[in-house]
């Protein structure tokens, strides 16, 4: 049974301008007091009430800095919220930037061990999928070769048929289909229909409204952090459109605010 | 704690699969292969027994081999589980952000290649002291050493992991570290022997209150002597390993929440 749960949820990054402070200057400034914050906060997420149960298929959109790839991490667990809670039952499986997670000197065969384990596979449990996996991602030959040859397409044909190969309860999607050429994008398209057959939560992070029209039966509406509009999709789709293509709309990121 | 090592050992696969891929990257290119970790400690040793054992080994290089190779396994072992231990977070970076691990396994990653590559090492200097000695009582010892080997292995787990979580907050820390590294070196009888220290005036602390120093006394003296090490510095091994794994708990406890933040 799948069923994520966010209650309250708010998220505030404190950004800071120079990422990696050496301690030489950690202990200057804090000799001298030098005025000028060098961070700032941004409120990625605010004040989020969420629930999605069985069978649901989530699509989000937006425009971009709303937060949806936030969401997406914060679900998934690599994100823990400043404040609220974060509720998730059943296997999460994630598919994020698809270059992140591959060792670029091993072969293809190699990745799709370590991703499957990432993902909490056995070896023994690996053994009776590995043919499938490589057959879904039409690599052949080309899984002999080190990962850090490949392209971006077959960068995320591997971590797809991966990714859904171990049959997730909760499978989290973001924005990683537009890679894809278009027969891999019918594939892909079946394969989630497929799994959505059974009773499973997916919640997908696009652009293009086509496949969310296509794929979700719910979409959420965010904007500088916070949801909008949560309905059916057509109604939420319809309602997005005709904010952006109405009156003049500028999309900033997030919610700004420099700290005091 | 239980908890971070239960999920641990869930994604052991995961750990076993890139501990075997590390290995094999280190040695992708060289010819000799594994046989680095073996080629490694002995040259260092003949350099410095045909260098320096008269004038610090006391001229015997019976007994200045021994304690010589056996102490730069040891040395070895620790130096690098810590200064390579620094880049573990930082270096696991695409992981962290693709899936919510315990951050433990990065560190673990490391240390126990290390612990591969140095356990090699030991291998060696315990076939080289029983070699050069003339009498098999130094691989008898190795029971003897194994309780030893194993804190050993889990205080450089433990430092291991401070210093990680540490490294990603001040990217300087590593090079520190080196420093400091290079600083103890000198400051532990590991090319000398311990009475150098002692016949100085006042500088007997420096080896009594040396962290390796303790774990030399309680791998090499054994292997080196044949006999069992005194009880006491047993527990004093097992008390520094339960302070620095109790520093790890800490700071991963306190940190492991905001650190993916600075990543």
């Amino acid at each position: 049974m799948a069923l994520i749960e966010l209650t309250d949820v708010s998220l505030t990054f404190t950004v800071h301008r120079h990422k990696r402070v050496s301690l030489k200057e950690y202990l200057v400034r804090g000799l001298f007091r030098r005025a000028g914050q060098n961070t700032v906060s941004v409120h990625a997420l605010s004040g989020l009430n969420l629930t999605i149960r069985d069978g649901e298929r989530v699509g989000v959109i937006g425009h971009n800095g709303a937060g949806k790839s936030t969401l997406l991490k914060l679900l998934a667990g690599i994100y823990p919220p400043t404040v609220g809670t974060r509720t998730v039952a059943g296997k999460i499986c994630s598919l994020f930037d698809i270059s992140l997670g591959f060792e670029p000197e091993a072969t293809g065969w190699d990745n799709i061990a370590y991703r499957a384990y990432l993902q909490g596979e056995s070896p023994a449990s690996l053994k009776g999928k590995i043919d499938e996996i490589a057959a879904f991602t039409e690599l052949g030959e080309f899984l002999n070769v080190a990962v850090r040859h490949y392209s971006a397409g077959m960068m995320m044909r591997l971590a797809f048929a991966i990714a859904t190969a171990i049959e997730p309860e909760v499978l989290l999607v973001d924005e990683v289909l537009a890679v894809g050429d278009l027969s891999f994008q019918q594939k892909a398209q079946a394969r989630m229909t497929e799994m959505m057959s059974s009773a499973r939560v997916m919640v997908l992070v696009a652009h293009d409204l086509g496949t969310i029209r296509g794929m979700c039966n719910r979409v959420v509406w965010m904007q500088h952090g916070a949801v909008v509009m949560d309905g059916p999709t057509d109604a939420v789709i319809d309602a997005y459109v005709a904010s952006v293509t109405g009156p003049v709309h500028t999309p900033h990121v997030g919610a700004v605010a420099a700290a005091a | 704690m239980i908890q971070h090592l239960a999920a641990i050992w869930k994604f052991r696969h995961f750990l076993n699969a890139l501990v075997r891929l590390d290995l094999r990257l280190r040695y992708r290119r060289s010819i000799l292969g594994v046989g680095w970790s073996l080629l490694n400690p002995i040259a260092m040793t003949v350099v410095f027994t045909v260098v320096f054992a008269e004038l610090l080994g006391g001229g015997n290089y019976r007994t200045y081999v021994p304690h010589l190779i056996i102490g730069m396994a040891v040395w070895g072992f620790l130096r690098e589980a810590t200064i390579q231990g620094c880049r573990a977070l930082i270096g696991n970076e695409s992981y962290i952000r693709q899936s919510p691990l315990p951050y433990g396994i990065y560190t673990l990653r490391t240390v126990l290649g290390q612990a591969i590559h140095s356990g090699i090492a030991l291998a060696v200097a315990v076939v080289v002291t029983a070699a050069v000695q003339g009498k098999p009582d130094a691989l008898l010892a190795v029971w003897l050493v194994l309780p030893a080997v194993a804190l050993m292995f889990m205080f450089a787990w433990a430092m291991a992991t401070v210093c990680a979580f540490v490294n990603v907050y001040f990217q300087d820390a590593q090079h520190l570290l080196e420093i400091g590294a290079q600083i103890l070196f000198f400051l532990t009888p590991i090319i000398y022997t311990r009475d150098v220290l002692d016949k100085r005036p006042g500088m007997s602390w420096v080896a009594d209150l040396n962290p390796v120093n303790l774990f030399l006394d309680l791998i090499r003296a054994p292997l080196v002597t044949g006999g069992p090490p005194p009880a006491d510095l047993y527990l004093a091994a097992a008390a520094l390993t339960a302070a620095a794994i109790g520093l790890a708990v800490g700071t991963t406890a306190w940190l492991q929440k905001k650190v993916i933040f600075h990543l």
